[in-house]
């Protein structure tokens, strides 16, 4: 699997606040997730990564190149999508696109037919010729899409770019999103909206404080060795059977999640038995991102 | 005839050229004069650049309109060594100049800024000082336009009206171009490097302009005043600071003319003084506006 990004030891203060602690990160190339409350770091990742912002200590290397001596290849073959403001109201949709792709490198010829083309793809090609001052929110993001990607980069960094839509260009944005891997632009994608990076992305990265909490295929995070049980009656004593035999009980109402034990599975049915206590439904724990994250930083927190 | 309709044209990657660094450069310096012209800009845009290249048109029309009529009519000689030449142009060309800096310093900083579209910027190939040489190159390309394009228009205007004849007339004066080039040189730098300090630290475009306008207008009487009246030592280097009047003491000293009574000269300093100074700021100021940038980007 070919290697995104790479940090080691990854540091960055701003005065006495630590954004980044000591970062070591491993990315596959896909479609990868960003996510953490506000504050945790997700920009200042992407800006060290961009090289728009030095690192206090540790290194970082994105396709390949290390960010601090290779700034200007890392940047020739990335792009961004700001979380905030960075459009020109007085230029045309169509003219900042053209010049985004210019300055990327593209000749002049190619980078007005690239702009029409990625317009085009974004949704927005009858609205080209309007001036971005007129635009909505929901315009604006897919502008900030079209000029990160107009040069055909192999990597794009999108910063929360569902931020401020509505239910339907958020939808329609999630989509866009989802589509460039199948171009062949590797995504890293910021959230603190873990339900888009679940449905979006391959990969998600963790971060809570500047530390990093996970790093992980999305798929590995849905699956754990746990049952969820709701029983008919009270459950007091199959819980105390079942941690008499080893495994974890958290119970909730007549839910239990039960982990532990060798095997799950026998150790509930042989529990049920035994206590006599009914049966309602059983099954496999999926478990959520936002679950996921929330343990897992709450773990990180109490050790 | 099939009536299917294309609704997604997929993607195409791109596998043409890229230009890297040097491509952004060129591409910053080409956004830079549309926008200073206000090319591809809303019509309220391009009201005051080109009011002010239409002046400086009619102003060389009426330069060499005169020179013609006095050809063709004959009048004294005084009547005609009144006329305003290579080095006297330069006081309408560096009036004209002194506004269109002032409108479109401010321009191709402050947006930039303002509207957050650095982070697009220094998201490509490109680095705080190329950007700001790109910029500097736009706003000279027009400047020195501003200088030279009239300059040479006047040159060969005077060649064609030569009585000694086109060629022997140009080949006679070949160090007028040396000095029109080194001149506009200096009035673009002596201008352009208060322009952008001023523009890197205010957040207003109009404000920044106004501010301009003021340090190079009103800072030349209070400049004057203090070398008349003034009595501590070294007041005569209070002189250094009309910035306005230090390109055209420079001007005079190499096209040896006496145009006016400036400060400098008043406080009895060497023109090469004026000149250093005009280095200096453009140093100091083009090294602070760097810092600033390396700090935004």
């Amino acid at each position: 699997m070919t290697e995104l990004i790479r940090t080691s030891d990854l540091t960055h203060r701003y005065g006495d606040v630590v954004a980044l602690d000591r970062l070591n990160l491993s990315i596959p190339a896909g479609t990868i997730g960003l996510v953490g409350a506000n504050g945790a770091g997700k920009t200042t990742l992407i800006r060290v990564l961009m090289g728009m912002l030095i690192p206090s200590t540790g290194t970082a290397s994105v396709l390949g190149h290390d960010v601090a001596s290779g700034l200007v290849e890392v940047r020739s073959r990335v792009g961004y999508m700001p979380e905030g403001a960075c459009l020109p109201a007085a230029q045309t949709a169509a003219d900042f696109v053209a010049f985004a792709a210019e300055l990327a490198g593209i000749p002049v010829g190619d980078a007005r037919k690239r702009s029409s083309e990625i317009l085009y793809l974004v949704g927005l090609h009858e609205e080209r010729f309007r001036y971005l001052g007129d635009f909505s929110t929901g315009m604006l993001q897919r502008v900030k899409l079209a000029q990160a990607i107009v040069h055909d980069p192999e990597l794009a960094f999108l910063d929360e770019p569902a931020s401020g839509l509505d239910p339907e260009g958020r939808e329609q944005m999630l989509q866009l999103i989802a589509r460039l891997s199948d171009f062949g632009i590797s995504v890293v994608f910021s959230s603190h909206i873990l339900e888009d990076i679940e449905r979006t992305c391959e990969w998600v990265v963790m971060l809570d404080g500047g530390r990093l909490v996970r790093s992980a295929p999305i798929g590995s995070i849905g699956h754990e060795d746990a049952l969820t049980v709701e029983v008919t009656d009270e459950p007091a004593g199959l819980v105390e059977w079942l941690t008499g035999h080893g495994a974890t009980v958290k119970t909730a109402g007549r839910v239990l999640h039960v982990t532990g034990g060798s095997d799950p599975f026998i150790l509930v049915r042989d529990g049920l038995a035994a206590t006599g206590v009914g049966l309602r439904r059983m099954g496999q724990r999926a478990r959520t991102l936002e679950e996921a994250f929330i343990e897992d930083a709450q773990r990180r927190s109490e050790g | 005839m099939s009536d299917a309709v294309i609704f997604d044209r997929g993607y195409r990657g791109y596998e043409g050229p890229r230009k890297g660094r040097r491509g952004a450069f060129w591409a910053v310096v080409r956004e830079g004069i549309r926008r200073e012209l206000g090319l591809r800009r809303k019509a309220k845009s391009k009201v005051l650049p080109w009011l002010l290249i239409t002046i400086s048109l009619i102003s060389m029309a009426v330069v060499v309109g005169l020179h013609w009529a006095v050809q063709q009519f004959g009048v004294e000689r005084l009547v005609a060594e009144q006329l305003p030449s290579y080095g006297q142009y330069f006081d309408t060309a560096s009036t004209i100049s002194l506004l269109f800096i002032a409108l479109a310093a401010p321009q191709l900083l402050i947006p930039d800024r303002r509207e957050g579209v650095l982070s697009i910027y220094f998201s490509r190939p490109l680095r705080p000082i190329d950007y700001l040489g790109a910029k500097y190159t736009a706003l000279g390309f027009l400047i020195m336009g501003f200088f030279l394009v009239p300059e040479f228009v006047l040159h060969i205007s005077l060649a064609a009206l030569a009585p000694e004849g086109f060629f022997s007339y140009l080949g006679g004066n070949l160090d007028i171009l040396w000095k029109i080039v080194l001149v506009a040189f200096v009035f673009f730098f002596g201008y352009t490097s208060v322009a952008f300090g001023i523009s890197a630290i205010m957040s207003r475009a109009g404000i920044a302009s106004a501010v301009f306008l003021g340090v190079m207008v009103m800072l030349n009487p209070i400049v004057h005043a203090v070398v008349r009246l003034a009595t501590f030592p070294g007041a005569k280097y209070v002189s250094l600071l009309a910035f306005q009047e230090q390109p055209r003491v420079v001007r005079d000293w190499v096209f040896g003319i006496s145009t006016g009574d400036y400060a400098t000269t008043s406080a009895g300093l060497e023109p090469w003084m004026s000149l250093a100074v005009i280095g200096v700021v453009f140093v100091v100021v083009s090294a602070a506006v760097w810092q600033r940038y390396r700090r935004v980007s």
